[in-house]
């Protein structure tokens, strides 16, 4: 393994940090088995909420920096994306999904998210 | 059942020994697979799989096929390869003659304990966080991975998995620009010490494969 480091910085074991993820390579695809029919489908639903939710945050930064916002309006702002970025967390943890379950590989136009 | 390992040209060198492999072959292509043989996935099985993928690597260019993937048997093999072997053939095409290459980057938080980021309490400071490693990303993208992306023959960036990471990414690059890259990556460390780059390869084109 150590043959395939090409470029290493002094404090390599910071890059191990990540619990490994063994079922990586089998939970990217919406499983069709009808036990798993529910989760499946709650990977495609929290997929767009996740996509709708990150959109606009970053359309929220984005008027932020423009310096368009009151600082009781970017509390109030900030609040709720942070509740529902908990949220989608706990629901996540729910149905067993991280955050790489929730994107989509769109072929030729790259990932969703 | 038979498990599968990659997609290579027909014909190709002898196949290697680390396993029991044997090739269907079908419109100069061949499906290099093994008699399917475990039933638990464990990280040993994992790396038995990217093993036999890394010995087949070394002489010949080939579309790594995903672990765990199974058909039943040899005649559904060449069946598939007939079916698709204009894309197949294509796909094995971008990547002939490269590898890829990984590289992640960390921002220069990334040392402290959990405990010293304590997560924000405000909506205020949420959003400033946001905002904060947006623009780390933007920077490292900038920095590391647009003079990279211009070197190989294509690039993906890939989602990133932890709070501090702030590029990962996976090149494409020529067998014989592995080592200029990995130098590359080493002076743009050294541009960029505020960063922690690591780059690791060559790999199977497992991010260039076109699924």
């Amino acid at each position: 393994m150590s043959d395939k480091f090409l470029h290493t910085p002094p404090d390599l074991d910071l890059f191990a940090s990540e619990p490994p993820r063994l079922d990586d390579a089998l939970s990217r695809r919406v499983n069709a088995d009808p036990e798993k029919l529910e989760r499946g489908l709650a990977q495609l639903v929290l997929t767009v909420v996740e996509l709708l939710r990150q959109l606009m945050e970053r359309q929220a930064l984005r008027r932020i920096d423009g310096g368009t916002l009151s600082t009781d309006e970017e509390e109030r702002l900030g609040r709720t994306f942070m509740e529902l970025d908990k949220r989608m967390e706990e629901l996540r943890t729910e149905f067993g999904l991280d955050a790489e379950d929730l994107n989509l590989n769109l072929g030729p136009l790259g990932n969703l998210l | 059942m038979i498990d599968l390992f990659a997609i290579t040209d027909d014909p190709a060198p002898p196949l290697p020994t680390v396993a029991p492999l044997s090739a269907v072959a079908s419109h100069g292509l061949a499906l290099v697979c093994a008699p399917a043989a475990h039933v638990e996935v464990s990280p040993e099985v994992l790396w038995r799989h990217e093993e036999v993928v890394e010995a087949l690597m070394e002489d010949r260019d080939l579309l790594p096929v995903r672990f765990g993937t199974r058909l039943d048997d040899e005649t559904a093999a060449a069946r598939a390869l007939g079916e698709r072997h204009e894309e197949l053939a294509s796909a094995l095409d971008r990547v002939r003659g490269a590898v890829e290459l990984s590289v992640r980057v960390l921002g220069e938080r990334s040392g402290e304990a959990d405990a010293d980021l304590p997560d924000p309490v405000t909506g205020a400071e949420y959003l400033r966080a946001k905002a904060a490693s947006a623009a780390g990303e933007r920077s490292a993208v900038r920095s590391v991975h647009e003079p990279l992306a211009a070197r190989a023959r294509d690039s993906k960036r890939l989602a990133a998995r932890d709070r501090h990471e702030l590029l990962r990414a996976a090149y494409l690059v020529d067998r014989s620009a592995v080592e200029p890259f990995a130098e590359q990556v080493s002076r743009l460390q050294h541009a960029n010490p505020r960063l922690r780059l690591l780059c690791t390869g060559p790999w199977p084109p497992y991010s260039f494969t076109g699924e």
